[in-house]
């Protein structure tokens, strides 16, 4: 084993665990002690996580303010020491540290919109693809549009809540004006979140769209997402559905599946 | 052993370009001569990438690793290799580049650029480590002297030797952060004529500028302020001894208006300007 390695686990240890630093550090500098310069590497630790989680999260920082906010992401990162050299994937347990975090538990609806952000972080970051050509579409013959096969573009996400998250998370966008009411109570909420060139959008969906897409996503041909689609829901409509999928860019490609 | 990167930087000022002057550079293109961004903003590919890529048509390039952590005692990050090999090509930078820090210990990750002791046994270990980086990019990575708060008593040498060591070694370059250097002769008593002397100006290709910030007694290399004139002056006195480098103006806090960062680019022309008319 390496002594660099000695050096640097004490180290480690006195910057996210507040241990002793190692006898190996000079204890005084010209003009300051030891100690400020740790604080220094303590402070920027946390300080980078919290930058990190402000990033991801900003429809959550302005719902609980920032002090609010400082409080809570430090007891996120006590808990959730970074593991990625990229800041752009710490945070993911927001969601799930929320629903337990007791003193934010009146606002029920934290969690959800934290689940939804970080389904528009993974957009943002999610791989680029083509939007699908609508053209090259029309021109497959009608009777074999049972057999196609279609793709999702890898920035689609779907989040699910109990609460109205998706006009949460519109009314506390930089465009949006602060005059708004939401009933907390006024309905469940489909939320799905997609990218259009360089901005990550969210919008809602209807429980049939919802479960067609789903259908979609999970590789089956558009005929048999349709009829299942069609057996829980007889009023769905397929012509919107598809344009609505195809405006907001989720459908990216498709092809003709194994009866080709 | 790896063929200086091309197309190269032209020997400019440059800005550091982040997240809220994507769109006024995109539609402005104001006269820069280069940009470089952090890597690992854009690891993800998505919406990033396709700005970059869009940025990459006006202006060279440089990626700059703030995550690597060429010291760390965890093996390299192979994700993170594959991220930035990936990047290098999409964007075909001019120059790629990494601190002379660590990040990672015992499952611990801190991200940060941390300093650590300057021994034999640290300079083999970087050195195999800047040399599977380079192998896997197949070109040659600039390595940036750090600015540190603290130093170890076990230390065998200065960074300054470890940084010459490490390029005859591997054939790396350097990234002279001007800043870095001015911030570890406050805090930590470095004799800034003793690095600049230690490094071979050959090595050297490119150089950092920024603002820091002082907390109880010690400068914190925070990059949210304009250049001191102490850090012009080093500056200054390095070009006349290594000589005339690419120049980065870098500003990652309490980010000003663009016009601000250019108007430093503009005074760091200047004096390359000056220092080439005294040169020749």
């Amino acid at each position: 084993m390496l002594a660099l390695h000695d050096d640097l686990s004490d180290f480690a240890f006195a910057i996210v665990q507040g241990k002793e630093s190692s006898p190996q550090i000079v204890t005084a500098y010209r003009n300051y002690p030891a100690a400020v310069a740790m604080e220094i590497y303590r402070n920027n630790y946390r300080g980078n996580l919290h930058d990190a989680l402000a990033g991801a999260y900003p429809v959550i920082k302005q719902l609980v303010g920032d002090d609010f906010f400082r409080f809570l992401t430090r007891e996120f990162i006590a808990q959730y020491p970074s593991r990625n050299a990229n800041l752009h994937h710490y945070g993911v347990e927001l969601a799930g540290f929320l629903t337990a975090f007791a003193p934010a538990q009146t606002l029920v609806y934290l969690a959800d919109v934290a689940l939804l952000e970080w389904a528009c972080h993974v957009a943002y970051f999610a791989d680029d693809e083509v939007p699908l050509n609508i053209h090259k579409l029309a021109q497959i013959p009608p009777e074999r549009y049972t057999d196609l096969i279609l793709r999702i573009h890898p920035a689609c996400r779907v989040v699910r809540s109990h609460y109205p998250v998706a006009a949460i998370w519109q009314a506390h966008q930089p465009a949006a004006g602060c005059d708004f009411h939401i009933d907390l109570n006024s309905r469940a909420c489909i939320a799905l979140v997609s990218r259009k060139d360089d901005v990550v959008q969210v919008a809602e969906l209807a429980e049939a769209d919802a479960d067609w897409l789903h259908a979609i996503q999970s590789g089956v041909s558009m005929g048999a997402a349709t009829d299942s689609t069609l057996a829980r829901h007889p009023g769905f409509d397929l012509p919107a559905a598809l344009q609505m999928l195809v405006a907001q860019h989720i459908l990216t490609n498709f092809n003709l599946g194994a009866t080709t | 052993m790896y063929p200086p990167a091309n197309p190269t930087l032209p020997c400019t000022a440059g800005i550091g370009l982040r997240a809220p002057h994507y769109r006024e550079v995109l539609r402005d293109l104001p006269k820069l001569g280069w940009v470089e961004v952090h890597n690992e903003n854009f690891f993800g590919g998505g919406a990033p990438l396709h700005t970059l890529l869009k940025v990459r048509e006006h202006y060279p390039v440089s990626l700059h690793g703030v995550g690597m952590g060429l010291a760390s005692s965890t093996p390299l990050d192979e994700g993170h290799l594959t991220a930035l090999h990936r990047l290098c090509d999409a964007v075909q930078p001019a120059m790629v580049s990494e601190h002379l820090c660590w990040n990672a210990a015992d499952g611990m990750v801190i991200n940060d650029l941390l300093p650590f002791p300057y021994t034999t046994e640290a300079l083999e270990h970087v050195a195999r480590r800047v040399q599977q980086v380079q192998e896997r990019l197949g070109r040659q990575l600039l390595v940036e002297n750090l600015s540190s708060y603290l130093s170890f008593t076990h230390s065998e040498m200065t960074e300054g030797e470890f940084l010459a060591e490490l390029t005859r070694r591997t054939g790396c370059g350097i990234l002279f952060d001007v800043e870095n250097l001015y911030v570890n002769v406050r805090n930590l008593g470095v004799d800034a004529e003793a690095f600049i002397k230690a490094i071979p100006a050959e090595a050297v290709k490119e150089y950092h500028l920024a603002g820091f910030s002082e907390r109880d007694g010690c400068l914190v290399d925070t990059h949210n302020h304009p250049v001191y004139e102490e850090v012009w002056k080093l500056y200054e006195s390095v070009l006349r001894h290594i000589g005339l480098r690419p120049t980065l103006i870098e500003w990652d806090s309490d980010i000003p208006a663009l016009s601000v960062l250019m108007a430093e680019a503009a005074q760091a022309q200047q004096r390359l300007k000056d220092c080439h008319a005294c040169v020749a």
